[in-house]
Parts: structure tokens; sequence; C-alpha cells
């Protein structure tokens, strides 16, 4: 429960915020738009707080206990759930330095070991097979933009892409 | 009736027969594929077409359209990462179709709804195309409105489990649609001063991250726990409909391409929204079916898709009969009709009746073929089920970080997919709705907008929601969809003490 409870107090934090900004927006030049730009915002944010805090009152009076494996870093599910996030946070922020090729070459063998496969050579097979086949198919055939990287390695891309 | 075969003679010839398949096909594949539109296949046919004559050319474009409108269907069912927007609806019972072995079903399912729609709006076209845009055109913000509330009642269905957190579901994602400039006023909202958030955040990059990658996060912490027999190693094969299964159906075929084609025709409302009504009109007329809706019930892939598709040919009526493109790949077309001699626009009928016709046969043509094509490509995409998990899902991020970068070239809408991952991951640990969060994002610029322009054309006033008759026809009819839910849980409440 504490775990949802957390969940909705953050929820919560975020709706008064978007309710504070919505009332500093100004209002609209037009007399007849008598909503303004503010308008719907705030009827969404007040909606939202009144939804939230039923749904909250109900999950006291429940307490309905939620199991949740990416914050369970104890159990071999985590572990794997809470790599991978790192992983694809990772995957997305190397790719702009070392470009689309060389991240998805780095990614999909690590990720697929960490979630639990264990045949090195048909993982690597089937990581530069897929890598090959994603540039070919979006980059060069359909024209697709991918990262590029940065410095010499962007350079190289516009070989292949 | 002289125009009539000459255009079938346009069309059924065995040029166009060619013309047809491979359009249909690379339609279909760019459909399923994240990150290529439906506009993007066409603009990448355009150079072939600048040597065919105008008929072909018609032909050909048409068939990557009626593909394209399909394709989007085949990673909704196989990966829950819809190809294009107009799959959404699709994922709510295709995915659990594939998740219980039935993919190849829900495949079969998805391109005989398609067909289906596309044969059902090109008939209509053809018979009353004029009079239906002129109808369509008389269409305002009122309208809009009530029309936007009618997709917004979707949530009753959607996300029957939890009512309650459906609604902040959508009220989130009404809020999402709220970022970036005003486009009645150009107020700066909730960006902050940043540039990447003065479009908006984009709504495929959400339903990437929500939908594919918080899928590909669940599986992985159930990898271990499961039966994994159906990605090792298990044949998907695609099944088409008997005519015996699909007469059981036909109401949802007819209701779901009735409502595809009228909403087709209204420009700006699109593909997405009329699958999500006719998701939600199917679900709450069979509600009593064995299989539950979102739990993979057959009607639960039927209807987006015969929806989605039937509007391909609604959306051609403006776009042809008035010169007026209702969505940025009708606008596509019209452009690419142009270019080829073609005059869109009131004149087309009295001097190029021809290849008027032509379009809505050439749509028929394509619907038939979607059948032999759809079954060739969807049977080689559903060779992606049989690929273990550990590899599947990482593949599944990858295509998802394609997709989303390719929108604007912009890392911006790559990040957006991550939390949106990790949000939808949460959503479903906490029972809230990754589908209701994107029917708000989806519907929320249209429920702002034209509320607002009908109070500002009302000089302040609601009056105009309620004067009108169409506009109040839809909104009766969306109060009723919205409220009678409710009131049927009260009256179920009250009835069980008694009982």
């Amino acid at each position: 429960m504490a775990a949802e409870l957390v969940f909705n107090c953050l929820l919560g934090l975020l709706l008064v915020f978007y309710l504070v900004q919505a009332f500093m927006l100004p209002p609209s030049d037009n007399p007849a738009d008598v909503l303004g730009a503010g308008g719907f915002p705030i009827i969404l944010g007040v909606l939202g707080l009144i939804v939230l805090l039923f749904v909250t009152l109900r999950l006291l009076r429940t307490r309905t206990a939620t199991k949740i494996p990416l914050f369970e870093l104890g159990t071999v599910d985590g572990r794997a759930v809470a790599i991978n996030v790192v992983l694809l946070l990772a995957y997305l922020f190397v790719l702009d330095v070392i470009g689309f090729v060389l991240a998805t070459l780095a990614y999909l063998p690590l990720a697929g070991w960490f979630i639990g496969y264990r045949k090195p050579a048909m993982l690597a097979i089937y990581t530069v097979a897929v890598t090959a086949s994603l540039t070919l198919v979006f980059g060069v055939l359909f024209g697709v933009p991918l990262p590029r990287g940065a410095g010499e390695l962007r350079e190289l891309s516009y070989l292949i892409y | 009736m002289d125009v009539f075969i000459q255009a079938l003679g346009e069309v059924f010839n065995p040029l166009s027969v060619v013309l047809v398949v491979a359009g249909t096909v690379f339609g279909m594949v760019c459909g399923a594929l994240p990150g290529i539109s439906t506009s993007l296949a066409i603009i990448l046919c355009l150079p072939f077409t600048y040597t065919m004559t105008p008929a072909a050319a018609v032909v050909l474009l048409i068939a990557v359209y009626v593909g394209g409108a399909c394709g989007g269907s085949i990673s909704a069912i196989l990966i829950k990462s819809p190809g294009t927007p107009e799959a959404v609806a699709t994922t709510f019972d295709g995915y659990p179709m594939a998740q219980k072995g039935e993919a190849g079903i829900a495949l079969g399912l998805a391109v005989t709804a398609s067909s289906f729609g596309t044969i059902f709006s090109a008939v209509v076209m053809l018979i009353a195309a004029p009079l239906l845009a002129t109808v369509a055109l008389s269409f305002q913000s009122a309208e809009y409105f009530g029309l936007s509330l009618i997709g917004l009642s979707c949530i009753t269905s959607i996300a029957a489990k939890d009512q309650m957190k459906a609604a902040l579901s959508v009220i989130l994602g009404l809020m999402i649609s709220t970022i970036g400039i005003d486009s009645i006023n150009g107020t700066e909202r909730f960006a902050f001063g940043q540039p990447f958030l003065l479009n908006g955040i984009n709504y495929i990059s959400v339903m990437i991250g929500a939908f594919a990658v918080a899928e590909v996060l669940k599986n992985i912490e159930e990898y271990r726990h499961r039966d994994n027999t159906l990605h090792e190693g298990g044949r998907v094969s695609i099944k088409l409909m008997k005519f015996a299964e699909m007469v059981k159906m036909w109401s949802t075929f007819v209701t779901a391409s009735i409502i595809g084609v009228i909403i087709g025709i209204i420009p700006a409302a699109g593909g997405s929204i009329s699958s999500l009504i006719a998701y939600g009109e199917a679900s709450r007329t069979h509600k009593n079916d064995p299989i539950k809706f979102g739990e993979g019930n057959p009607r639960g892939v039927v209807a987006p898709e015969a929806s989605n598709n039937a509007g391909v040919g609604g959306a051609l009526v403006p776009t042809m009969v008035l010169g007026i493109p209702g969505s940025p790949v009708t606008a596509v077309i019209m452009a690419a009709f142009i270019i080829i001699g073609m005059r869109p626009g009131p004149l087309l009928l009295r001097e190029q009746p021809v290849l008027l016709n032509t379009v809505f046969l050439a749509l028929v043509f394509s619907a038939l073929l979607l059948f032999v094509g759809g079954r060739f490509v969807t049977r080689q995409f559903g060779h992606i089920l049989k690929l273990p998990y550990p590899l599947l899902g990482p593949l599944i991020m990858a295509l998802g970080l394609v997709g989303a970068y390719s929108l604007q070239n912009s890392f911006y809408d790559v990040i957006v997919m991550f939390v949106f991952g990790l949000l939808g991951y949460l959503f479903d640990k906490f029972r809230y709705s990754s589908p209701a969060l994107i029917l708000g994002l989806i519907l929320g610029e249209l429920v702002e907008n034209s509320l607002r322009k009908q109070i500002i054309i009302g000089d302040g006033s609601a009056a105009g929601f309620f004067n009108r008759p169409i506009s109040l026809v839809i909104l009766v009819t969306a109060v009723v969809i919205l409220v009678w839910p409710l009131i049927g849980a009260v009256l179920k409440k009250k009835a069980k003490p008694a009982a």
C-alpha cells in the first residue's frame, strides 16, 4: 500500500503544481473567450484532485497491497527489470554519442543476457543481424532518421545511412 | 454508367493488379513498422508515379493508403506497439489474444475487418459522396465537441476494472495535451521555456512508452515464471475468418464501418477517434460476451479495424469532392493527386468523373487483395513471436526507440518514451489505465479547442451547443453513454440487497 500511497502523493503534488501554473496563465484578450488559456487546465486540475482524493481514500480504506518487482532489488526478477531499465536509459543516452549502430550492438546482447538468455554465440549472431537489418530497413531503404552520434562517428555514419 | 465502366477498365487490368498487390503489401509493411507512417509510405511511392498514367498512379497510392491503415494492427497485436495511431484500440484486445496464443486469429480478424471496412466505405462513397461531403461540412465546433465527448466515453469500456482510476488517467492525458502553445490565442502553457515542449508532447512517443516499453518491462519480470513455448518455436498461422463466423459478428462489422465512414468524412476527426468510438460501441453492445473486452474478445479487434479502414474511404470524400484534406495522410494524397494531374474539388465530379470513380474502385480492389497480401505480410511478421523473449524484448525497445526518434529527429521524444514507459509500468501495477491516458491525450486538443471555439462563436455563451440540432443529438448521446454505466451500477447495487 505504501508504494501506491507515495505514487498518489506524487500525483497530487503534480496536480497542485499544474493547477498553480494554470492559475498563473494570462486571461484572453478576446472577451468572448471566457475560458482563456487557463480555463480548461483549471477545470482538469480541480477534477483531477477530486478524483485522486477519492482514489486515495479508497486505498486507505481497503489497504490493497501491491507488489512491484522493480523496487525489490533483492529478488532475481526485480534485478532483471531494474538492470534493463538502467540499460535502456544508458542506451538512450549513448545514442547521441556513439550513434545508433554501435549503441544497438552494445545494448541488444547485454539486455538479452540480463533477461536470462544464455547462448552467447546465438546472441552475437542475432545482435549483428538485427542491428544490420534495422539500419538497412530504416536508415537506408526508408530514409528514416537514425541517431548518428558525435564527432568522427557522426561522419562515419553518413557512409552507411 | 459509361464513366463507371471506363473506371472499371482502368482499375481491373494486369498492371493495376501488380500495382495494387505491391502497394498494399508495401503499405502494410510500412504501417506495421513503428516510425514509418502511412503518409511517409505514400511519399516514398510518389517518385514511381511520375511516369505512370494518372489512373495507374491513383491505384498505387490508394493501395498504399489501404495497406497502411491495416498494417498498424500487426505490431499492435504482436508486440503491443501500434504501428499507426489508428491502431491504438486494436491493442486492447488484439494483444491479449496474442498472449493467449491466438495471434494468428487476431491478425486474420484484423485483415478481414480492414477489408470489409474499406469495401463498405467505397460502396457508400460511390453512391453518396457529394451529399455526404456537404453534410460533413455543416459540422462546427459544437458538433466536434460532442464527438470528442463520445470518444472520451470509451473509458467506460476500455477500463472496466477501475472506473475511478480510469477517469483520473483520462484527466492526466487531457492535462498532458494542454502542454505547448495554446492554439486559440498562442499563449505558452506549461512549457517552462523549453523549446521542445512548445509543440506539445507527441502522443506517439507516449503510446510507444506506455504500451510497448511498459509491456516489455512487465514481461521481463514474468519471464522466469511462465510457459515460454509460444515464443520458442510456436507456429503462428494466419486464419482468415470463415463466412459463417463473419455473419455471427455482422452487427459489429457494419456498425464499426458506419462509424468509420461518418467520422472519416468529418475533416480533422481521424481514424484514431473513429476506432476508439467503434471499440467503445462494440464493448457496450456486447458486454455480455463470454470473453470480456480487454481480455481478448475478437469483436475488440474487428470493431477498430473495420472502423479505421472504413475511415479511409470516408476521409477521401471531402478530399476529392471538396478539395479539403481532413488529415495529414489525405493532405499528402491530395498533393500527390495534384502532381499526377487530378484537380480535387467541387469540379472533379464534372471534369474528371472517371478518375473519381477510379479512386473508389481502387479502394474496393485494394481491399479485396488485402486478403491475399494481408495473409502473406502478417505471416511474415508473425514469425517474430517465435523469438525467445530475451531476444524479442530488446528488439521491441530498439524498434520503439527508432519510432520515437524518427518523429522529429529528436532525443526529447525518446526521453518521453522512456518516462512514459516507466509510468505505464507503474500504472499497470497500481491498476491505473494507460489506454485511458492515451485516449485523453489524443482527444485533449479536440475537446478544448472545440469547446472554446464554440463559446467564442457564441460570444461567450454556451447556448450554441444546444441550439444546433446535430450538436444536441451528439451531446445527448455522449452524456447517455457516459452516465449510463454509472446509473446501471447504482441500479445493480440497489437491486442486490432486494434480491
